[in-house]
C-alpha cells in the first residue's frame, strides 16, 4: 500500500476556485500523451500484458479485469469498437463526471491507448444525455486532439483508422448497461440484449466490441507510462491502483477524491469529506445498486473484496452516500425501489413488476398501513429478481433485490416499527423467517 | 415509466408544409452523423437532439420524417424515440426545470424544494406554469450529488438548492428569452 496523491485528479486542484479546465496545453505540458506516445512504439500484445499485469479492473461496477477483457477480442475479425461508457446514471455517483469536466484528455489518452492495444476503428463515447454541458467540453478536447493528429490517424504499420466520437444518451439509466448501451448506439430502445454473444464477440453493428467505464480508461496512461509494478504498488493485492471515490449525503465536504483501493470508508469520510454530518447510521459505498453498510460497518474497506465480508453485493462505484441517524431507512429503500421502478426498461417480469409492486408495498409501509407479513413478502419479491438468481435478462434488477434485501435485513426494526399496531399483535414479524 | 410505449401520437398525424427536420438538420446528420456509423440508424439519438434543441418537442410529421431520412419505418422511429425520457411529444414551457429526487438529493432536502415550488407555481409534475414559462419534471440521479439537492434548467445546473433560494431563482427567469439552450 503506497499512496502518494493523486493520479488521475493530479492536474485538478483540491481547492474549487482554482480549478478549471485542462487544455491540450496545458495537460501535454504536464506531461500527458507522453504514454500515448510510448504506446505508438510499443506491440499491441505487449499493451496488452501491461494492463494484465496491473491488475486493473473496470472502475463501472462490475470489477472484471481490463486486460483479461481484451483478450475476448476474437483474432481477425475488423472492424472493432470501443464503447466508452459515460452513462454513469447510477444515483450517488458522479465520479466520471468530475473527472472529464475538468480533464477531458486524460479519458482521450486512455482512449487512444485501448485504441492501439486493441487496433480499434472507432471509439464511441456513450455519455448520458443530462450531461450536456460535459459533452461539449468533449467535443472541444475532441477537436484538439484530432487537430493534433491522436485520432484520424492509421496505426503504425496497418491501414486501420482510429475515429472517436460522442454518442450522447437521452435520459435512461439501462443505458448504462453495457448492451443496452450498445443499443442506444444503434438507434434503438436501451434494451439491455441476452447474452451470449457477448459484446466482445459480436457488439455494437455485430462487430467486436470492447465496453469499458470511462475511469478505467482514464488509469491506462498512469499504467503504460510507469508500468504495471507501480500500479500494483497501490491498492491491495485483489484490487490495484488508485480509484476516484465520490462522498455525498450527510457528511460536510461532499465532494470527489482520489485514493488507493482498500481505504477504509470511515478514513475517506474523515480525511477528506470533513466527516459526518451528526452521527453515521448506514452509507451506500458505491452507488445504490450494491445495498447499504450497516451501523457496524462503518470502516469497511473499500476494495472489490468488500461484497461478501460486509453483506453487499460488491464494490460498484465506490461513490459513497452518507446517512446519519435522522434517517428513516423505509423512506431510503422506498426511494430506491421507485428509482429501480421507474427505470426498469421492461422486458422482463420479475422486475418490472417485482419493483413496482415492491414499490407500492413500501409506500404502503410509510404510510403506516402495512401488515405484519409485508415485510416477509418484500424480502421475497426482492430476492425473487436479478441475474444472480436467474430470472432477469441484466443487472439492474439484481440492484433492485439488494437494497431491499440490505436494508430490510440490516434495519428490520424500523420497519416493524411503522407497521400497523393491530397487525403486530399476537404474531411475529419475521424477515425471511427471522424474528425481528 | 421508460418502458411503457407512450401513446401521445394522435390517430392521425397533423401535418404541415414546412419540414421539420429543416435543410439544416438534414446536412448535419447527412455529413457530420452518417459518415460515424455503419448504419444510418444509428444516428437516431443525435437526430432526435437536434430536433428537440431546434423546438423543444417531437411533433408527430417528425417522426415521420426521421423515418425518411433514417431509412428505416415511422413505427421503428417511434419505438426507439419514446424509450428516452428525455425526447418529449409535446411542447412544454420555455424553461424545463428537472429537479433530482432520488437518494443523495432526498437526504438533503429535495422534497422541501419540490413542495415549494409546487406551492408558489401551482403545478405538479410535467405540468406546466399557465404563462408557459415553467415546465417542471421530477428526475432521477443527475450525477450532481456532492451539490445535492440539485436541479437543471434548460441544462445548466443549480446546486445545493433551498426552497426559498430555488424559487426566487425560478421568479427571476428572463421572460422574453431565455439565456441559455434547453440542454440538447
Ligand atoms: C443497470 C446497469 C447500469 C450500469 N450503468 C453503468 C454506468 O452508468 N457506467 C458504467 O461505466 N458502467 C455501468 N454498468 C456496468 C456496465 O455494464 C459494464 O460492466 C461496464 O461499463 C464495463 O466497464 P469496466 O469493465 O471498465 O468497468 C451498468 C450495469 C448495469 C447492470
Ligand atoms: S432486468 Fe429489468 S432492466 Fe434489465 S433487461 Fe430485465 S427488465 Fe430490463
Ligand atoms: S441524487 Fe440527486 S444528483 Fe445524484
Amino acid at each position: 500500500m503506497a499512496f502518494n496523491g493523486p493520479i488521475l485528479l493530479k492536474r485538478i486542484p483540491d481547492e474549487a476556485s482554482q480549478r478549471k479546465l485542462i487544455r491540450y496545453d496545458d495537460y501535454v505540458a504536464s506531461g500527458g500523451y507522453k504514454a500515448y506516445n510510448q504506446a505508438l512504439a510499443m506491440k499491441p500484445e505487449d499493451i496488452i500484458n501491461v494492463v494484465k499485469d496491473s491488475g486493473l479492473r473496470g472502475r463501472g461496477g462490475a470489477g472484471f479485469p481490463c486486460g483479461v477483457k481484451w483478450t475476448f477480442l476474437p483474432k481477425d475479425i475488423f472492424p472493432r469498437y470501443l464503447a466508452v461508457n459515460y452513462d454513469e446514471s447510477e444515483p450517488c455517483t458522479f465520479k466520471d463526471r468530475y473527472l472529464c469536466e475538468y480533464d477531458p484528455h486524460v479519458l482521450l489518452e486512455g482512449i487512444a491507448i485501448a485504441g492501439i492495444a486493441n487496433r480499434i476503428s472507432a471509439s464511441y463515447i456513450f455519455i448520458r444525455g443530462e450531461y450536456h454541458t460535459q459533452a461539449k467540453i468533449l467535443e472541444e478536447a475532441l477537436k484538439e486532439a484530432y487537430e493534433k493528429g491522436i485520432f484520424g490517424k492509421a496505426y503504425p504499420g496497418t491501414d486501420i483508422v482510429h475515429h472517436c466520437y460522442v454518442h450522447r444518451g437521452a435520459g435512461a439509466y439501462i443505458c448504462g448497461e453495457e448492451t443496452g448501451l450498445l443499443e442506444a448506439l444503434e438507434g434503438k430502445r436501451g434494451w439491455p440484449r441476452i447474452k451470449p454473444p457477448f459484446p466482445a464477440v459480436a457488439g455494437a453493428f455485430a462487430k467486436p466490441t470492447i465496453i469499458n467505464n470511462v475511469e478505467t480508461l482514464a488509469c491506462l496512461p498512469y499504467i503504460v507510462e510507469n508500468g504495471a509494478a507501480a500500479f500494483k504498488a497501490m491498492g491491495t493485492p485483489t484490487s490495484s491502483g488508485p480509484k476516484l471515490m465520490g462522498v455525498s449525503g450527510h457528511v460536510n465536504k461532499p465532494g470527489v477524491y482520489e485514493e488507493e483501493l482498500g481505504i477504509p470508508m470511515g478514513k475517506l469520510i474523515e480525511k477528506y469529506a470533513g466527516g459526518v454530518k451528526g452521527k453515521y447510521k448506514a452509507a451506500f459505498h458505491g452507488g445504490i445498486s450494491m445495498g447499504v453498510l450497516g451501523t457496524n460497518q462503518y470502516d469497511a474497506p473499500l476494495d472489490f473484496d468488500i461484497g461478501k465480508a460486509f453483506g453487499v453485493l460488491g464494490l460498484g462505484t465506490a461513490c459513497v452516500t452518507v446517512m446519519n441517524e435522522s434517517t428513516d431507512m423505509v423512506k431510503v429503500a422506498r426511494n430506491c425501489v421507485r428509482f429501480y421502478a421507474h427505470e426498469s426498461c421492461g422486458q422482463c417480469t420479475p422486475c418490472r413488476e417485482g419493483s413496482a409492486w415492491a414499490y407500492k408495498m413500501l409506500n404502503r409501509i410509510c404510510d403506516g398501513r402495512g401488515k405484519a407479513k409485508d415485510l416477509d413478502l418484500l424480502l421475497e419479491i426482492g430476492l425473487a429478481q436479478g441475474i444472480m438468481p436467474g430470472t432477469t435478462i441484466c443487472g439492474l434488477a439484481d440492484g433492485t433485490n439488494w437494497v431491499i434485501k440490505t436494508i430490510l435485513q440490516k434495519f428490520p426494526e424500523e420497519f416493524k416499527a411503522k407497521i400497523k399496531a393491530e397487525s403486530v399483535q399476537g404474531v411475529d414479524v419475521t424477515v425471511g423467517g427471522v424474528k425481528v | 415509466m421508460a418502458w411503457i410505449v407512450q401513446n401521445r401520437l394522435q390517430p392521425y398525424t397533423p401535418t404541415r408544409s414546412e419540414p421539420y427536420i429543416t435543410e439544416k438538420i438534414r446536412k448535419e446528420i447527412e455529413e457530420k452523423y452518417f459518415p460515424r456509423y455503419p448504419t444510418k440508424r444509428a444516428a437516431l439519438l443525435p437526430l432526435f437532439h437536434l430536433i428537440m434543441h431546434e423546438y423543444g418537442f417531437i411533433a408527430a410529421q417528425a417522426i415521420d420524417e426521421a423515418a425518411t431520412l433514417l431509412g428505416i419505418s415511422a413505427s421503428e422511429v417511434q419505438d426507439a424515440a419514446t424509450f428516452y425520457e428525455e425526447f418529449r411529444f409535446e411542447p412544454s414551457g420555455k424553461y424545463v426545470v428537472n429537479v433530482c429526487r432520488s437518494i443523495a438529493c432526498e437526504l438533503c432536502g429535495h422534497e422541501k424544494v419540490l413542495a415549494k415550488i409546487k406551492e408558489i407555481f401551482g403545478i405538479e409534475n410535467f405540468e406546466t406554469t399557465e404563462d408557459g414559462l415553467i415546465t417542471l419534471f421530477e428526475v432521477e440521479c443527475l450525477g450532481l450529488c456532492e451539490f445535492a439537492p440539485a436541479a437543471l434548467i434548460n441544462g445548466e445546473r443549480q446546486c445545493n438548492l433551498t426552497p426559498d433560494g430555488f424559487v426566487e431563482t425560478l421568479k427571476k427567469l428572463p421572460k422574453e428569452v431565455a439565456p441559455h439552450d434547453n440542454g440538447h
